[in-house]
């Protein structure tokens, strides 16, 4: 057994409770695999729930095409290694219009790519339930979130819709048109799934890390170049600096903090004296107050 | 006030190194209304203790200048108030979820309304919660919400409550007044079954006795809340408590891997114990205690785990695995105490299903027999309820399931209700009594098993995939009988 400490244990056991209540309860389920760090926890809970099988579900990534390059590789690598399948879906009609970073505001193109895309696939695929690593501790729209979030046909989330969850039991029968979000995670914090990693000797994206990376400042934000399609401002110049990420995502709409912290023990001791929320490094989520609450009503999550 | 003056009385980072031991986990309901102060109160643990980011504690003083509640104060509620349409009503409707940890400890508070319209929140809060902080205005004492809330926090079980006199300031620290409040509440806790209750005078304006001892009130020598949170033993756990492990799912993997994957919710369990399922009357003994991190010689409450056994007893989700000598009541008639949740009252014609830990049972029919009054905590003969009553009703299943007194053993002793059609959650509850047999087939009860519904299942074999959709289409037909006012009883086992 792995050295977890009491509380860790806890909510591995809360959230292996909820995989498997989601997997009984629903027909057609599917995990919304982001690359990210909470990703890397939720497979490997998922794992944990069903082994020695392997989960009875494929997992699902929405790839706007502007992911970093680490972070691809980094999918590609962990779904051969665990031989699980993985189905890739991209907004193609969005990429035929044209969206970009860009040239468009980052809430549209954001919308487009991401939000739309995830519609679209798990419409395509016929998806019952979606398990996301979302948690509560991320936003303050979602320190409301269920564990069971009910979505309405159209993917659209109404807080008065969803149900009240009591103790450990969750009812998962769908109404007409209804699917569900499930967020096996929603009890952790970023500390939690640092710790957990730590603790797990889990493999992640190594853009986490700090090493030395091609940077513009811009806004006073740092945005790497992570390719030749990154667009400069007159009289921006890439420079080397030592950054790491603290999300992952579209790499132009993604900032990096300047960090030394280079391996796991150091980003952990960084996130918890951290004083600044991790948001705070996500370009679409300033654009307006309850920015969060509003994609949430779209069913961006 | 300014941030800079601000930092000075934060306190320092509380980083942990990976290895490092955090004590248990603490999930905190905390019940009160605005007037009592409560938001200002879990505000001011966040702030104090170190649970706030730079960016939320710029934002808040920003918002706190919008407002202007508090005068030039920091309005430490906005902390708590999450979404927009309730931040512009100013009130809190849902919980809300809060995280934040000490060197000591990890902490949820769950946040839930206080008035009388918002009991459903409250219950549902309430039963994620270990302990409680029922909050109460030194100003006016124990009332009748501070009885209402105690009520509803014993309802769904918590165990531990600290009640916290708020506003200490307000009444020049008078410690005669506070002595008067605390032992008010003592008479009232003696209604309940509370293992613990503790008293501690506060301020949460000014901050006394949250995380810093009050200096004004230098009578008091008990532990501030945070010394309090911080030391507490969350969990209350009976000794040799029986074993219950609810079957959620079965495992099949290659090389003839059969194994009951589920959460024990009470009790151990070793390889080479003796286990039966309920229903049944069938016993294995363990042979396996399967997970990914190698096997485990014994697992207990808490544990999630994958059982394997030395004999198939061909069981499915729903079954309840249980120590030998002391096991769930195999039952099919049950009272309990609940709180409705739903807009739509109780409807004694509508088709409700009974979840349990992991079963989903058909109501056959049900009757509300009286409304608890939890301001008086009086009982009053009722045939209907609505949202936020609490109500004792009695109802009969469509086939008997392994349950347990919620008393005894919350986690098989607890249930919700859910409404056939929409798939809603209409009520929570507790169990309070429980009966084998007494929905016995009598003349007028049509029983649908496998002769009877032939037509409709001549595509269905034998095979556990087959008899769980059986089980589920005679579900269907028992709902669409019973809402036709036919009663049913399913016997999916022969």
């Amino acid at each position: 057994m792995t050295a977890l400490t009491s509380h860790l244990k806890l909510l591995e056991a809360e959230s292996i409770h909820i995989f498997r209540e989601a997997a009984a309860q629903f027909r057609t389920p599917v995990l919304l695999y982001s690359i990210g760090k909470d990703s890397t926890v939720l497979l490997h809970l998922a794992r944990k729930a069903f082994w020695p099988a392997k989960p009875p579900f494929p997992l699902l990534h929405v790839d706007t095409t502007w992911k970093f390059h680490d972070m691809i590789a980094f999918r590609d690598r962990t779904v051969k290694e665990l031989g699980l399948d993985l189905i890739v879906h991209t907004n193609h009609d969005g990429l035929a219009r044209g969206m970009n970073p860009f040239d468009h505001p980052p809430s549209i193109y954001t919308d487009i790519m991401r939000p739309q895309a995830l519609r679209q696939a798990l419409d395509a695929g016929g998806f019952d339930a979606a398990f996301g690593g979302a948690r509560r501790d991320e936003e303050a729209s979602r320190a409301k979130e269920r564990v069971f979030s009910f979505r309405a046909a159209g993917h659209t989330w109404d807080p008065r819709l969803q149900r009240p969850e009591m103790w450990q039991l969750l009812n998962g029968r769908l109404g007409r048109g209804e699917t569900v979000r499930v967020f096996p995670l929603s009890n952790w914090t970023e500390g939690d799934v640092w710790r957990y990693i730590t603790l797990e000797k889990l493999d992640v994206v190594p853009l986490y890390f700090a090493a030395d990376r091609p940077v513009v400042e811009r806004n006073g934000q740092l945005l790497m170049v992570d390719d030749e399609r990154m667009r400069l401002l007159p009289g921006e110049a890439p420079q080397t600096r030592k950054v790491r990420f603290r999300t992952l995502g579209c790499y132009p709409l993604t900032a990096a903090v300047e960090s030394e912290a280079a391996d796991l023990d150091a980003v952990v001791t960084e996130t918890l004296e951290a004083r600044v929320s991790e948001r705070a490094g996500r370009l679409i989520d300033h654009d307006q107050a309850g920015a969060m609450e509003m994609k949430k009503r779209e069913g961006y999550f | 006030m300014n941030l800079a003056a601000l930092e000075e009385r934060t306190s320092p980072g509380t980083a942990h190194a990976p290895g490092q031991k955090l004590g248990p986990m603490v999930r905190l309901l905390t019940c009160g209304s605005v007037d009592d102060g409560k938001s200002t109160l879990i505000g001011r643990l966040l702030w104090d203790a170190a649970g706030v980011t730079d960016d939320q504690r710029a934002a808040i003083l920003h918002a706190s200048h919008n407002r202007a509640v508090n005068g030039e104060r920091i309005d430490f509620s906005l902390l708590l108030d999450g979404l927009v349409a309730e931040r512009e009503q100013g009130i809190t409707i849902d919980i809300a979820w809060r995280y934040f940890e000490t060197e000591r400890r990890r902490f949820v508070i769950i946040d839930s309304p206080g008035h009388e319209q918002y009991t459903r929140n409250m219950a549902t809060g309430a039963s994620h919660a270990d302990l409680a902080i029922l909050l109460v205005d030194a100003r006016h004492g124990v009332k009748r919400q501070t009885r209402r809330h105690a009520a509803i926090c014993n309802l769904v079980g918590i165990k531990k409550v600290i009640v916290a006199v708020n506003k200490m300031d307000q009444i020049d620290w008078s410690e005669e007044r506070y002595r008067a409040i605390e032992a008010d509440f003592a008479a009232l806790a003696g209604n309940f079954d509370f293992a613990e209750t503790t008293t501690i005078p506060v301020a949460a304006l000014t901050g006394a006795n949250v995380v810093a001892r009050s200096a004004e009130m230098a009578w008091y020598t008990g532990p501030t809340l945070l010394d309090y949170l911080e030391n507490v033993d969350p969990k209350v756990e009976p000794e040799d408590a029986p074993f219950r492990m609810p079957v959620q799912l079965v495992l099949r993997a290659s090389g003839d891997f059969r194994g009951y994957a589920g959460t024990v919710t009470s009790g151990t369990i070793s390889v080479g114990d003796r286990v039966v399922d309920a229903r049944s009357g069938l016993g294995a003994t363990l042979r396996r205690i399967a997970t990914m991190d190698g096997d485990q010689p014994s697992a207990q409450k808490g544990d999630a785990v994958t059982l394997v056994l030395d004999t198939d007893l061909d069981i499915s989700r729903g079954a309840v695995l249980s120590e030998i000598k002391r096991r769930p009541v195999n039952a099919d008639v049950i009272e309990a105490r609940l709180v409705w949740l739903s807009e739509k009252s109780f409807d004694p014609e509508a088709g409700y299903l009974l979840r349990t830990a992991t079963d989903l049972t058909p109501v056959t029919s049900m009757s509300v027999s009286a409304l608890v009054d939890f301001e008086t905590l009086g009982v009053t003969p009722a045939h209907e309820c609505g949202v936020n009553d609490i109500a004792d009703c009695r109802i009969l299943l469509g086939r008997a399931t392994a349950l347990d007194l919620f008393g005894d053993l919350p986690l098989t002793g607890n249930f919700v209700l859910v409404n056939a059609v929409d798939g809603a959650t209409v009520a929570g509850g507790v169990i309070t009594w429980v009966q084998t047999g007494a929905a016995a087939v009598g003349d007028n009860v049509l029983v649908l098993d496998r002769a009877r519904l032939a037509g409709l299942c001549s595509d269905l074999g034998d095979s556990p995939a087959d008899r769980a959709e059986f089980e589920r289409r005679a579900q269907e037909v028992a709902i669409l009988l019973r809402s036709a006012g036919v009663p049913v009883l399913i016997e999916a086992d022969q």
